[in-house]
């Protein structure tokens, strides 16, 4: 049962090849190499590109003319069942982009480039293949196996205290997909007698079922759903990551090289949300109802006590790492509130913040370049950077316009998401509204002070000594530019894709409610 | 009757290779003299390969065979029994070979390792298909006196001779007390065949079931000292530490796989149908026992400085795995512990050989000898890696699935909690596995000197190891296929 296109295994396979072939150029041809990745990158964009043609945004379920679906192991009626809908096109599009413009930003990378464009096209697959599987084992496989290429690229190419963040960054993971992996088998074995499966689909169309089940547990009965509900959201939170599980990404974010940090905030991040809408939301429609509030109460604690953290910063990297946990906070309660507006806005959310970090996080490399420090203020006391502003004048206008949108400001991409999950969680969840706005405040707060402290005031000595950005910088950051100024002034390119998709997992959450 | 024996002879012809292969090592061992310097080595390990390789095919064809005792029903051919068989058999191999490259063994004593790991392995043969009591307690004698001696191979090593002795010392005492537990049922239920013992406990009534309980506790003792399971551990972390390489590779093989078959035999046939109390507290003793050795295997893990003595503690916390499979009392439980025993077989494999050259090259295995292991031996680097990420149970590599197994056994019997205890195990298991790969990617090693063992042939069995662990975590179907068949057959 398979589609008439064979479009999205060419996706997920592009970056494959283009790894493989990277390790078959000599080494010591490292334009060679760093050509090879840009056109693969640029070819897969513009693969992703024919998708989003081809896309049919009036399909509320999966996209039949792409699916794909052979078996792998029949035993365990597993498939190799590829689809895309309205939740995944953004994040695809949004992978295309990232990656393309981190090969890009890489450039300027001098270690081991072979080993470092190989996994970062490894990456770059796998990240396909989580937003791709349409079947769970397929997923958990993906999921798992991203670790690998991210563990080395933060090990090898990170900063100074690069092992420690990779290796915590591999447990926290590590950790919340074993629980993820008892979830997947249960459901395995809870789906009806007989045609016992790991499909995705499938699973969902017997969420009714997994709401009667119990589960005993050292002799208490527990009802299934809920259990198996907490122990996605365990997988999936700790990715998002959502605020007691938060603390790896601080690290990794901080050690991490710069294009690994863009992925990490524009991509990786949203495997986790992405998570809850096409697995924990669909199967356990019942348990996400019944835990929506307390999923909106993480969600307001990522974003208030995101932005406090990001507030008492004083390394510029580790401020915009805990502003993606406030701004993932939104997205966490965006889809707590299961309304319309509020699931819309998450997934806008998603990709916003997906191009705004990104732009932050590129931007803090093109600095980090020059300074090689990214102290705000320096330990002793001392001003890292001042006055920015009239040394690097086409630098600053780019970074305003980056960390304007990820303030939220109107007229920019992450007004549009943020006022869409605010008219949506304010049905459900009036206070929180109230102090999820207040969250907003304290993000313009801590954004505007850093701009002040940063590019602002009297010249500090040595910054006289950076020039602007060059052409190749100026060239990756433009699309992420119009990427927020046009999304921000006409959001419905993406809003109509997803639009179909997300009303029907509203539809389908609203039975529940 | 005789036609009878006959017959039986024809299925034991693997185990009859064995002896005669066994007898003319002793043959070429003792009739080329130690001055014939090359031709002696070569005409001994011929004679051990061809051996085995005869084994193997023998074994591989008659995996489809119908199931049957022989001798009287004292062993059952089964496929089971086949596939545990064909594992240790290329477990063996791979020991053998290893030893001829090491440097661990005295040059003049690979002939005596070849003749007893070939003996240790027909007692391991025997014990995979011991349908009795006798039987079973003939091949784990067989297995162990023979493995004290291995473990004392290095003569003039104190280690190796503590290993020997703590062996041997643990070794009659387990026996003795699995005798006892013996000699109590048998007085009890009148017989020595499994089969025959399940017929009479179910006719007993709770007292006399309730006497029987402590007896199998101590039957099970000397079966766990085998496996090396929690509390019967304590000797197998000093033993491989103590004993050559290549002897640690064939202890964390073919007694442990040897002994993981048998539990799996004796656990089916006697409980396999049943729901008595006695079931209860070997199931229940089981489970408690498996978790704990996971545990204990791993928490151990963390804190070691040689490699060796950490994979000795990591084969523990795997065999821990396997027992969780035997505790479900289910075919696909048996289907996770088979596919799991050959996943193990070629990640241990390919984990030891590489220590064991990277040992050789710098006298110690401590973890900083792997130091920049990348950038002197890429390749060699990246089969550890991917050995390591596949021991952890990370996909796309086997270990992955052999672990994806076992939960589903798990699962499949409600067992949630056992389930989550491994799971919780696999991340403490990570750390260790990882800070092998950390140092030897992201550390460089202090000498440039590389590793002389891995030349052509021996980079070339490496890699035909490391095949199995990266295609059986993708192409897994048809092995499924194959543990699927592996049914007990009780009789």
């Amino acid at each position: 049962m398979s589609g008439t296109s064979n479009l999205l295994n060419w996706i997920l396979w592009m970056p494959m090849l283009g790894a493989l072939g990277v390790l078959l150029i000599p080494k010591a041809k490292e334009n060679a190499i760093r050509f090879w990745a840009l056109a693969n990158t640029a070819i897969t964009m513009v693969l992703t590109a024919k998708l989003w043609m081809g896309f049919d945004n009036s399909i509320a379920g999966m996209q039949e003319a792409f699916t794909v679906k052979i078996p792998w192991i029949k035993q365990f009626n597993i498939f190799y069942h590829l689809g895309v809908d309205g939740i995944s096109l953004p994040m695809i599009l949004l992978t295309s982009v990232i990656l393309f413009i981190c090969i890009l930003s890489s450039w300027t990378v001098k270690k081991q480039i072979k080993g470092y464009f190989a996994l970062i096209l490894f990456l770059q697959s796998t990240i396909y293949g989580v937003f791709f599987s349409l079947d769970f084992f397929l997923f958990y496989v993906y999921w798992e196996v991203m670790l690998i290429p991210m563990f080395f690229l933060i090990g090898i190419w990170g900063g100074e205290n690069r092992e420690y963040a990779a290796v915590k960054f591999f447990l926290y993971t590590f950790f919340g997909s074993i629980l993820m992996l008892v979830g997947m088998v249960a459901l395995y074995h809870a789906t009806g007698k007989g045609v016992d499966s790991f499909d995705l689909l499938a699973l969902k169309a017997s969420a009714d079922e997994f709401i009667k089940m119990k589960v005993s547990l050292f002799g208490t009965e527990v009802a299934f759903d809920k259990l198996f509900f907490m122990f996605m959201f365990i997988g999936f939170a700790i990715k998002v990551p959502v605020f007691p599980f938060h603390t790896w990404l601080p690290h990794a974010h901080v050690q991490a090289p710069t294009a690994i940090s863009v992925i990490l905030a524009g991509v990786l991040l949203k495997m986790g949300t992405y998570g809850f809408l096409r697995i924990a939301f669909p199967i356990f429609p019942g348990a996400a109802v019944y835990f929506s509030n307390f999923i909106a109460i993480l969600g307001l604690i990522n974003i208030i006590y995101g932005a406090f953290c990001a507030m008492a910063q004083t390394d510029v990297k580790k401020l915009i790492a805990y502003s993606s946990v406030s701004h993932m906070g939104f997205v966490m309660i965006g889809m707590a509130a299961m309304t319309s507006q509020g699931l819309n806005g998450a997934v806008l959310q998603m990709f916003n913040h997906g191009t705004s970090a990104a732009m932050m996080f590129l931007l803090i490399g093109i600095l980090y370049e020059r300074s090689h420090h990214r102290w705000i203020v320096r330990p002793d006391g001392s001003k890292g950077f001042g006055g920015l502003y009239t040394q690097l004048p086409v630098f600053s206008i780019v970074f305003i316009i980056g960390m304007f949108a990820a303030m939220g400001l109107p007229g920019l991409s992450g007004f549009i998401s943020e006022a869409l999950i605010f008219f949506g969680i304010y049905q459900k969840f009036t206070t929180m509204t109230v102090l999820a706005l207040l969250g907003l405040l304290i993000g313009a707060a801590y954004l505007l002070w850093m701009f002040k402290r940063m590019f602002f005031g009297d010249v500090v000595e040595e910054c006289k000594s950076y020039t602007d950005m060059n052409a190749r910088e100026i060239f990756y950051m433009m699309p992420l530019c119009v990427a927020v100024i046009l999304f921000g002034i006409w959001p419905s390119p993406i809003l109509d894709i997803m639009k179909a998709s997300v009303n029907s997992l509203v539809t389908l959450l609203a039975n529940y409610q | 009757m005789l036609l009878n024996y006959l017959a039986s002879i024809a299925r034991f012809t693997p185990e009859i290779i064995l002896v005669v292969t066994m007898i003319g090592l002793l043959f070429v061992e003792s009739t080329y003299s130690n001055d014939a310097k090359g031709s002696k080595k070569g005409y001994l390990y011929a004679t051990a390969y061809l051996g085995l390789l005869f084994t193997l095919v023998k074994l591989i064809g008659s995996l489809g065979d119908a199931p049957g005792g022989i001798f009287t029903n004292a062993l059952t051919i089964d496929p089971f029994s086949t596939l545990a068989k064909i594992i240790m058999v290329i477990g063996t191999g791979a020991s053998i070979y290893l030893s001829r490259r090491s440097d661990d063994i005295y040059d003049k004593l690979k002939g005596e390792f070849a003749i007893i790991a070939i003996g240790v392995l027909i007692g391991g043969m025997l014990l995979a298909s011991a349908n009795n009591m006798l039987m079973l307690y003939i091949g784990i004698e067989t297995l162990s006196i023979l493995s004290y001696v291995l473990a004392s191979l290095k003569k003039n090593d104190d280690r190796s001779s503590e290993a020997g002795l703590k062996y041997s010392l643990y070794g009659g005492i387990s026996a003795g007390i699995m005798l006892f537990g013996m000699s109590h049922i048998f007085g009890v239920v009148g017989t020595i065949q499994f089969a025959g013992i399940v017929d009479k406990i179910q006719a007993l009534d709770t007292m006399q079931v309730a006497i029987l309980m402590p007896s199998f506790l101590m039957f099970f003792a000397g079966i766990g000292y085998k496996i090396a399971c929690v509390p019967f551990h304590m000797w197998a972390p000093d033993v491989y530490e103590g004993s050559p390489l290549p002897v640690t590779t064939f202890f964390s093989i073919v007694p442990k796989i040897a002994g993981i078959a048998v539990l799996v035999r004796v656990t089916m046939t006697f409980f396999g149908g049943d729901t008595s109390a006695l079931q209860m507290t070997w199931v229940g003793s089981l489970s408690v026992i498996a978790a704990l050795t996971m545990t204990v295997g791993n928490v151990s893990a963390i804190g070691q400085r040689s490699v060796k003595r950490m994979l000795a503690y990591s084969s523990i916390s795997h065999a821990g795995m396997m027992m969780m499979g035997v505790v479900c009392l289910s075919e696909i439980g048996v289907t996770g512990i088979i596919f799991y025993g050959i996943t193990y077989l070629f990640m241990t494999l390919v984990a030891f050989f590489i220590t064991s050259f990277v040992q050789d090259e710098y006298g110690n295995d401590h973890f900083e000898r792997f130091n920049g292991l990348i950038t002197k031996h890429p390749l060699m680097a990246i089969f550890m890696i991917m050995t390591m990420f596949s021991l952890a149970g990370i996909p796309p590599f086997s270990g992955f699935v052999a672990k994806f197994n076992i939960f589903n056994a798990l699962i499949d019997k409600d067992f949630y909690v056992l389930a989550i205890i491994a799971g919780m195990n696999s991340v403490v298991a990570i750390y260790y596995y990882l800070k092998i790969v950390r140092l030897m990617v992201f550390k460089s090693s202090e000498s440039e000197e590389k590793v002389s063992g891995f030349g052509f042939t021996n980079q070339l069995v490496i890699a035909i190891l490391t095949v199995p662990v990266l295609v059986l975590g993708i192409f897994w179907e048809n092995i499924i296929v194959v543990a699927n068949g592996a049914k007990i057959f009780i009789q």
